[in-house]
């Protein structure tokens, strides 16, 4: 392109307002001082040299591809663009074809030995930087830059260039089968204290945990999900388990216990909600606190496992919490393992393992029942809160839960309504039979009666229903002045005793 | 949740009753059930701080549900554990019997667990009538197994200081010999990139 005019001043000479071409027109700074007609001649001649030169550029490119694929394996071939004469298309789509062979020619430059697996790290690698991020990825992320500004600048740089790499990495990785996943592991932080390093390790945990949660929270290659159902509906059939049974030492009675459960029982649900591990594994920690204090509440000693472990099975029961067996396996698969093997939460979480394991193989023997007291509460046809058994025990069991009793005395009442219905039912149904059979003796009376009179007043009763629509028919007058006015009636019958 | 640092898991296991609680109370709070307390809310886990061979170590102690019908479950427990105490009652000849089922277990599934006998209510036993396991059976089976054995009370104290630091220093010993495996890279320098293939691991 031509060099532009020099300015000088805000004088304008008229020569340079026009056409740069001569052609007497004004030109216009934004077609590079041409008018529109020079500028669009101009412009369809550069055109014309640019795509001739990008098609030479894709048909040299095109054959350097053809040659790559020839030398390496000839089985991977689904993504290679077939030859294509060019000159049938218009020159967009040229343009178009010309840049796409240039990016499928940049993954191959990149790697010496294109394979398979090249390509698949580069295209999810592309995906995962332009993908939007959930809210609580943006905000983890947040977090964590936050976090990292409290360190030393290389090495905060440093493990944030790491779990970048790592979150890329392993988002493509989901792919494939399951893995173990303990990158931060081997490393321990020299010269620092190891509070430092638990600090950051649990930072890195949150922010690669929270971004990765879509892809590793119940994944498709494993049963979690199976599991889940299975355990859900297990739980939901074993509704009718009582904390007696199980021998769980807590005082329903007393509200402060009651808020307690409660509480736990919250806790856990809540679990689900979590993404970073260590977030669920406080959950699980606050449950457990609560069923202590529930403990101690009750008995007036601190709580030993004996007592917890029952109360916790007890808490899940009444939970039911959603996607258990998925946040087991998480938790398990994905926490620091220090921490799931000693510490506190461990210990803890240990145990919720165990209430579902005894969930899962839960029998008559364990709750000390007999077999077919089991199966008919599994099947429903019995309920151990239903007044089956001798009234004294029910009383207990009454006083040991108040949410029973309202419950209790509205079973109650229902039961006595339903016999007044029965009742209801067999009187209603007595009146009917007792209707039909006067109904049939009143027909009876009556021609016994008519068999006893003359036969002109028999022929007037056999014609009586007639008169009675003509009666009914006539439009006015009231009945009985009709009537007596019809001179074909007999005269009125006298009342007669029925035995005559 | 402010999680403590423990290094060493300690599983109790042993029949209902047979004093693994009080063996814990004990240890940590130095009294015994008989008397009232509020300060804890509770101790089926606790944490113990110790000094031993001049390192400062946390004990993490679990203690696990005795009852029969949990018994398939224990395996859970003390998957993992460092070291393991198996209680047993010695007024009552039954508990032995099943500690006799757990230490075998233990060194079937845990070969790196410690495993630790525990002859608990030794105060009871000082008449010799309410003694039920027989002495020399125990001190047989516990050298068979290649097992410490302690006689503790819990109600006197007697040897249960032993016992727990006994586990201390043999788990300090360990410890010492893990710590100094030097396989730390310093974030402070330019580390090399070799995370780059974290995930093939």
């Amino acid at each position: 392109m031509a060099a532009k005019p020099v300015r000088k001043g805000i004088h304008v000479d008229h020569s340079e307002l026009l056409c740069k071409k001569g052609c007497g027109y004004y030109g216009n700074p934004a077609w590079h001082g041409y008018c529109s007609k020079c500028w669009r001649e101009e412009y369809s001649k550069a055109r014309h040299r640019q795509i001739k030169e990008d098609r030479e550029l894709a048909e040299r490119l095109q054959k350097e591809e053809e040659a790559a694929y020839a030398s390496s394996s000839s089985s991977s071939t689904t993504t290679t663009s077939r030859p294509i004469a060019f000159s049938k298309f218009e020159e967009k789509k040229t343009q178009e074809k010309a840049r796409k062979v240039n990016t499928v020619k940049k993954f191959f430059t990149t790697s010496k030995t294109p394979s398979k697996r090249s390509m698949l790290l580069c295209c999810p690698n592309n995906f995962t930087m332009v993908r939007q991020h959930s809210v609580e990825s943006s905000q983890a992320a947040g977090e964590f830059q936050e976090f990292l500004k409290l360190l030393r600048k290389p090495a905060a740089q440093d493990i944030l260039k790491r779990c970048r790499a790592c979150i890329e990495g392993i988002a493509v990785f989901i792919l494939l089968p399951m893995f173990s996943f303990q990158p931060f592991n081997n490393f321990a932080f020299a010269g620092s204290l190891p509070e430092q390093v638990e600090k950051t390790m649990d930072n890195v945990e949150k922010y690669i945990m929270t971004r990765l949660y879509k892809h590793v929270f119940c994944p498709e290659s494993t049963e979690d999900e199976k599991k889940d159902l299975a355990i859900q509906k297990r739980i939901r059939a074993l509704h009718w388990v009582t904390p007696q049974m199980l021998g769980v030492p807590i005082n329903e009675s007393s509200p402060q216990v009651i808020d307690m459960v409660e509480k736990a029982i919250t806790d856990i649900i809540e679990m689900d909600s979590k993404r970073v591990p260590q977030d669920k594994l406080a959950c699980i920690t606050r449950c457990s606190k609560h069923i202590f204090n529930a403990l101690r509440v009750s008995q007036n000693e601190p709580a030993s496992a004996d007592d917890f472990l029952p109360t916790l099975i007890h808490v899940v029961i009444r939970a039911n919490p959603p996607r258990l067996q998925s946040n087991l396996q998480y938790i398990t698969r994905f926490c620091h393992p220090n921490r799931l093997m000693t510490g506190e939460a461990g210990y803890y979480f240990t145990n919720l393992c165990c209430a579902v394991a005894f969930i899962e193989k839960l029998d008559a023997q364990s709750l000390s029942l007999t077999e077919e007291e089991f199966d008919r509460y599994m099947s429903g046809n019995a309920s151990p809160r239903r007044p089956t058994q001798e009234p004294s025990s029910l009383v207990d069991e009454l006083s040991a839960c108040p949410v029973l009793a309202p419950l209790h005395t509205n079973l109650l009442d229902l039961q006595e309504l339903e016999k007044q219905q029965c009742q209801l039912e067999s009187n209603a149904a007595d009146l009917d039979r007792a209707l039909v059979a006067w109904d049939g003796s009143v027909a009876q009376e009556v021609a016994n009666v008519a068999r006893k009179l003359p036969p002109k007043v028999q022929a007037s009763i056999s014609s009586f229903p007639l008169l009675l629509a003509e009666v009914a028919a006539s439009p006015s007058g009231p009945l009985d002045s009709e009537v007596e006015d019809s001179i074909t009636l007999p005269p009125p019958l006298l009342p007669q005793p029925a035995g005559s | 949740m402010n999680t403590q640092r423990v290094d060493v898991k300690l599983v109790l296991l042993g029949r209902e009753y047979s004093g693994k609680t009080s063996l814990v109370e004990r240890f940590v709070f130095d009294r015994f059930s008989c008397t009232p307390y509020q300060s804890t809310i509770g101790n089926a886990f606790v944490a113990k701080r110790m000094e031993a061979k001049g390192k400062n170590l946390t004990l993490g102690i679990w203690d696990t549900a005795g009852s029969e019908r949990y018994e398939a479950m224990t395996r859970i427990y003390y998957r993992g554990a460092q070291a393991a105490v198996v209680c047993f009652d010695l007024t009552e000849n039954t508990s032995f019997q099943r500690a006799k089922f757990w230490v075998n277990e233990l060194l079937n599934c845990e070969e790196h667990c410690r495993v630790y006998l525990c002859a608990t209510k030794a105060d009871l036993v000082g008449d010799k009538m309410a003694r039920k396991v027989d002495l020399h059976d125990m001190h047989d089976y516990a050298e068979e197994m290649k097992a410490q054995l302690f006689e503790t009370s819990s109600k006197t104290g007697q040897n249960v200081h032993e016992l727990f630091q006994k586990i201390a220093d043999d788990c300090a010993e360990k410890l010492v010999f893990t710590d100094q495996t030097p396989r730390g890279v310093n974030i402070t320098k330019d580390a090399k990139r070799e995370m780059a293939r974290c995930c093939v691991k």
